[in-house]
């Protein structure tokens, strides 16, 4: 697979490091990983860089990730890069929530790399 | 009946009363699973419930994630800071010798996994309660002390040699 590069946003280190890794288990390797620790920064860097994927939190202090990725619509950032959703919250009204705002796919924590696997290589083929 | 909600939760019009289902929230079974599925499913380890926990050390990182909504109470995560280093090291896949802010942050994200596995067993809880972003307290010889809670779940887990313990304690209900 050719170098894919990605952005992930979580305002827990660890957390985008587990992330990291399972999308590297995940076949997505040679991976570059840009990373932000809020919804403000994640914007930031996608006005510089250019990504063919998104993995965002929800719960996240100061801009939630559903505001993130309402942000990336009305300024037209990365137009047609898949957005993945990666929270604790699991109900349909929160998976709803997140599509209305503009995602893909959603995973639920605690995840497994195959979960990643099947719900992130799928939209990386479809973009 | 209206029932309020925090911690991002809609407030929802309709007859929602958790106490019909108390036995459902309050089932040990639920916590046990929950640790089950965290520890195997994202970092691929085994977690065994200790009936009689070993003595923690003196030193010790707490994680707090509240609830909000039709449940109010925490999800508490308790270790001493050997036990907490090792599941930092199994998340973070590094290795550490003092409790920094990475040990601090993957205590808090462990709590945060547990609380919403354990909220995700019983459906109303899932749609209609709330977490709130995780709190970290870091010391000794602290107590946590909830005053006249609806119930209380504390059970100690062994994965390797780390012991911790998991906390639910709700105090107020709808």
């Amino acid at each position: 697979m050719s170098e894919v590069r990605i952005l992930i946003v979580d305002d827990s280190s660890v957390m985008r490091k587990i992330v990291e890794r399972a999308l590297r288990q995940a076949g997505l390797d040679p991976l570059v990983v840009h990373e932000a620790g809020s919804g403000i920064e994640g914007l930031e860097l996608l006005r510089v860089k250019q990504v063919e994927l998104i993995v965002s939190d929800i719960n996240m202090p100061s801009m939630d990730g559903l505001e993130f990725l309402r942000q990336i619509k009305a300024q037209n950032l990365a137009p047609g890069v898949p957005v993945v959703m990666i929270t604790t919250e699991s109900s349909e009204e929160h998976v709803k929530q997140a599509i209305l705002a503009g995602a893909q796919g959603y995973i639920r924590k605690p995840f497994t790399a195959e979960q990643v696997k099947e719900r992130v290589l799928p939209l990386l083929k479809a973009a | 009946m209206i029932a309020r909600m925090r911690g991002g939760a809609k407030e929802q019009e309709g007859t929602l009363s958790l106490r019909d289902s108390i036995h459902l929230i309050s089932d040990p079974k639920n916590l046990d699973a929950s640790v089950d599925e965290a520890f195997r499913m994202m970092l691929g380890v085994e977690c065994q419930r200790e009936v009689e926990p070993s003595a923690m050390e003196s030193e010790q990182v707490t994680a707090v994630v509240g609830f909000g909504g039709v449940l109010s109470g925490a999800c508490v995560v308790r270790s001493g800071n050997s036990a907490a280093m090792k599941i930092a090291a199994a998340m973070a896949d590094m290795e550490f010798t003092e409790v920094d802010d990475i040990v601090k942050d993957a205590i808090g994200e462990m709590c945060n996994i547990l609380a919403g596995a354990w909220k995700g067993k019983v459906p109303d809880l899932a749609a209609n309660c709330g977490l709130s972003v995780p709190a970290v307290i870091t010391g000794r010889d602290y107590h946590l002390h909830v005053q006249a809670p609806e119930f209380r779940l504390v059970h100690s887990y062994r994965f390797d040699d780390a012991s911790f313990e998991v906390t639910i304690v709700c105090d107020g209900i709808q």
